[in-house]
């Protein structure tokens, strides 16, 4: 069944179709939250805060935009809250000037062994993790929305509520971060 | 800035698939011809790859039972709240309703026929406009205060 008729059957209060939608999106979710903000922790506070504000909002939600956008715009602003609260700096977008272009917060994070690196059993995709989680908020969020949830440009643009154009330089400039801090880090490893 | 140069830009872009189809057709046709350029694109499709197959961490089965529990609970919550802000409304356009027929009614029976269409108003009349107005004013000022204790105390939950 699409994701459609579960957020209308959802709409007319069929609680079923709501384990359905978290069944459908918990994976993802959880994933993203847990690349917003690093700890498995708060990742889970706030993957449980995105279904309370489903809850809430779900009457609200416009039938014409993506469903997954929504949602995942909705855990966005929870976790930008989130972190605007316990680190503000983690959400500066690195100067321009900075060599390295980062930002303190993301410079302190650095320094300290990664969480979710653990987790990972494959040695390059922990690596790949680990320099992903060195990254400013605003660039990890990009890429994991491009190439972990695969989503369109124009959706991720629905979700950062950033045009387009925006969307595409964030994604180049986190790119290019991310490959100068593999190559700082694991200087001649192939990546493949 | 040469094309050599423009396309570089480009190709961390081509690599995650965010070109448009022009670009895309600019770095193919230049790739075609620099090898610089082919094998930097191999390097960002590599960790595009990488990036792909990153795995997906998993959510505690718990964690994700509370979330739906909790959900239901709101959901319920707030089709309650719905309903009652629904009755509310109903009850008040009644409560309205009823106030505006009255008026007319008092002055029919307390003057008669003849005094419901004298356009000019006796005291009594005037006296019980006045107090279903206050009465009226009164109720609303204390659905407002209400309706901020309400919202105050939902905010704290």
């Amino acid at each position: 069944m699409g994701v459609e008729s579960e957020v209308a059957r959802l709409r007319r209060g069929d609680l079923d179709a709501l384990a359905e939608l978290i069944a459908r999106y918990q994976n993802r979710l959880y994933r993203y939250l847990l690349r917003l903000v690093r700890q498995p922790a708060e990742a889970e506070d706030l993957f449980q805060q995105t279904w309370l504000r489903l809850a809430e909002r779900i009457r609200h939600y416009d039938s014409n935009r993506s469903f997954e956008a929504w949602l995942f715009t909705l855990a966005r602003n929870l976790a930008i809250d989130h972190l605007r609260r316990i680190r503000p700096d983690s959400l500066d977008e690195p100067i321009s000037g900075d060599p390295q272009g980062e930002t303190a917060a993301a410079r302190l994070a650095s320094s300290a062994p990664s969480v979710t690196e653990g987790i990972f059993e494959q040695e390059r995709s922990g690596r790949l993790a680990g320099a992903l989680e060195t990254l400013p908020v605003v660039y990890r969020e990009v890429l994991t929305l491009r190439f972990e949830e695969e989503m369109k440009l124009e959706e991720i643009a629905q979700v950062l509520g950033a045009p387009l154009s925006t969307v595409k330089s964030r994604l180049r400039r986190s790119l290019d971060q991310l490959r100068d801090c593999l190559e700082m880090r694991y200087p001649g490893e192939n990546w493949q | 800035m040469s094309e050599h140069d423009e396309v570089r830009e480009l190709l961390s872009l081509a690599a995650a698939g965010a070109l448009d189809s022009s670009e895309e057709e600019r770095v193919t046709r230049h790739i075609r011809s620099c090898a610089l350029c082919s094998s930097a694109l191999d390097d960002w499709r590599l960790i595009a790859g990488g990036l792909r197959r990153l795995p997906t961490p998993q959510p505690s089965r718990g964690m994700v039972e509370r979330a739906r529990a909790m959900a239901e609970i709101r959901f319920g919550e707030e089709a309650e709240r719905r309903w009652n802000r629904n009755v509310m409304i109903f009850l008040v356009a009644f409560a309205w309703v009823l106030t505006l027929l009255s008026w007319p009614l008092v002055r029919l029976v307390s003057d008669g026929l003849q005094g419901l269409l004298d356009p000019r108003f006796n005291q009594a009349w005037i006296g019980f406009a006045g107090l279903t107005t206050l009465g009226w004013l009164g109720g609303g000022v204390a659905a407002v205060l209400l309706s901020i204790r309400q919202r105050r105390e939902r905010r704290l939950a």
